[in-house]
């Protein structure tokens, strides 16, 4: 019995339908409200939505989530089935623990990720849990000739140092990164902010590079071939 | 310099030739590196520009497969890939173009690594589409493998293009991952290539429908690409 479940979760057959039920839940989810802008997807880590909102709106994340799980144990044991035949390239394999540990990252995210956006004038300042505050001392701006913001920043002070958060760079303190999103003009100008915590960056970063390392050797064996 | 798009369409569309091919190409590189020396940046902004990218990474991608040794004597395939990359030169036509500087968000190499890899992985999705409808007249396995290869590779672009999206989501928006129609169509995208080179270890009994799997696969690109960006609203849509 436990022989059976085993060969039937390690199969190739079954990766392939669960690859295939994972896309078919998420193609539903695309036309759902849930995904859509304002569905609240996007506001709050994955698992505090699944928690709070309804089945009706949720119920193909559910499935989503319960089918990755699976292809996750699938690939996990196919690759260590693979692994104990002698011979076989380490490339799929690379791909597969790069896939996994991208999966992993999604679950740590889904956990304990952090997102608020707030609206701050010159002066005004980003509370931290410790009672630290980080406070915007300047906002500052281009104009470009269509009459569009070229360019926005903001001077930050964080602790003793002054530090300048713009557009793809954020500014990172104490395990959370502090983002521009907009600069308003009038009538005072008003830094659109927002504050991440996206903890599992670092394991998705690590699973991309991975997946990226098997993939190249696998160009590389299929070369010519 | 609209001119070159169009005779870069024009000759794609009877490039029964391989000169021709390159020549429609040749046109549509220039046409690219005119717009790009002119905007300062990568044209990939609005349907235009990114029409017109595609048009010509179908061009520069197909290359090595127009004269390879399989098919260097194939008149179809040749003309098949300048009529798909023709296609899409004459979709651009009608939209116009955007001359902005990039928004400070947009205004990033991942972005432009993001977005130019994404494309150079549709061109190859396509080819491989295109080398399906050939095994199945020919029924010749030499060109299920080269179907293959086309698969492989521009699925291998495709991952290093969401690497890219991931690591510029995460300096601009503060996520690697956001639930939008346009990055669930992404990863189903990316699940069906990964599903498509898993069957492969099914064996030959499979080889039609694997064939038939890298055509469907050039269909469900092109929704991703245009579809959810025309139809559904997205942070990605034109």
């Amino acid at each position: 019995m436990l022989k059976r479940l085993y060969t039937t979760l390690c199969s190739l057959s079954l990766g392939l339908w669960l690859l295939a039920g994972v896309m078919l839940a998420l193609a539903v989810g695309s036309f759902s409200r849930a995904s859509s802008e304002g569905g609240g997807l996007n506001e709050m880590p994955l698992f505090y939505f699944l928690k709070e909102a309804p089945l009706s709106f949720s119920w193909w994340l559910w499935i989503c989530v319960a089918l990755i799980a699976l292809l996750c144990v699938n690939a996990l044991l196919c690759s260590i089935e693979a692994l104990r035949k002698k011979g076989r390239s380490i490339a799929p394999h690379l791909m597969h623990a790069g896939f996994l540990l991208v999966v992993i990252a999604h679950l740590i995210s889904a956990f304990s990720g952090f997102k608020q956006q707030m609206q701050l004038t010159e002066g005004g300042s980003i509370g931290f849990p410790d009672g630290e505050r980080v406070q915007v001392e300047r906002i500052n701006f281009e104009m470009g000739q269509m009459g569009m913001m070229k360019n926005y920043r903001a001077e930050l002070r964080v602790g003793g140092a002054v530090k300048e958060v713009q557009p793809n760079q954020p500014v990172f303190h104490k395990g959370f990164g502090i983002y521009l999103k907009h600069v308003e003009l009038t009538p005072a100008p008003v830094a659109i902010v927002e504050i991440h915590r996206e903890p599992g960056a670092m394991a998705a970063l690590l699973g991309a590079l991975l997946f990226t390392a098997g993939n190249v050797m696998l160009l590389a064996r299929r070369k010519g071939k | 310099m609209k001119w070159l798009l169009i005779t870069s369409a024009l000759l794609y569309l009877s490039s029964f030739r391989r000169p021709v091919f390159v020549l429609a190409l040749s046109c549509s590189l220039i046409y690219l590196a005119s717009r790009g020396v002119g905007l300062g940046r990568l044209p990939l902004i609005g349907p235009q520009d990114t029409l017109a990218f595609f048009s010509c990474s179908i061009g520069l991608m197909a290359l090595p497969f127009v004269y390879s040794r399989g098919l260097s004597g194939d008149r179809f395939f040749a003309w098949g890939c300048g009529a798909l990359a023709g296609l899409f030169a004459l979709f651009a036509l009608p939209f116009p173009t955007l001359n902005m500087p990039l928004p400070p968000i947009l205004d990033t190499y991942w972005f432009e690594l993001h977005v130019a890899l994404a494309f150079f992985a549709y061109a190859l999705f396509g080819l491989a589409a295109l080398l399906g409808v050939l095994y199945l007249r020919r029924e010749e396995r030499q060109i299920l493998d080269l179907q293959y290869r086309a698969a492989l590779v521009g699925y291998s672009f495709f991952s290093l293009s969401m690497v890219s999206g991931g690591i510029w989501g995460y300096y601009a928006w503060g996520t690697y991952w956001l639930w939008t129609a346009k990055e669930l169509w992404t990863s189903i995208l990316w699940l069906y290539y990964s599903l498509y080179l898993h069957l492969r270890l099914k064996g030959q009994v499979w080889d039609r429908p694997f064939a038939w799997l890298g055509i469907v696969g050039f269909f469900v690109t092109l929704f991703t690409y245009l579809g959810v960006s025309m139809l559904m609203r997205s942070s990605h849509s034109f």
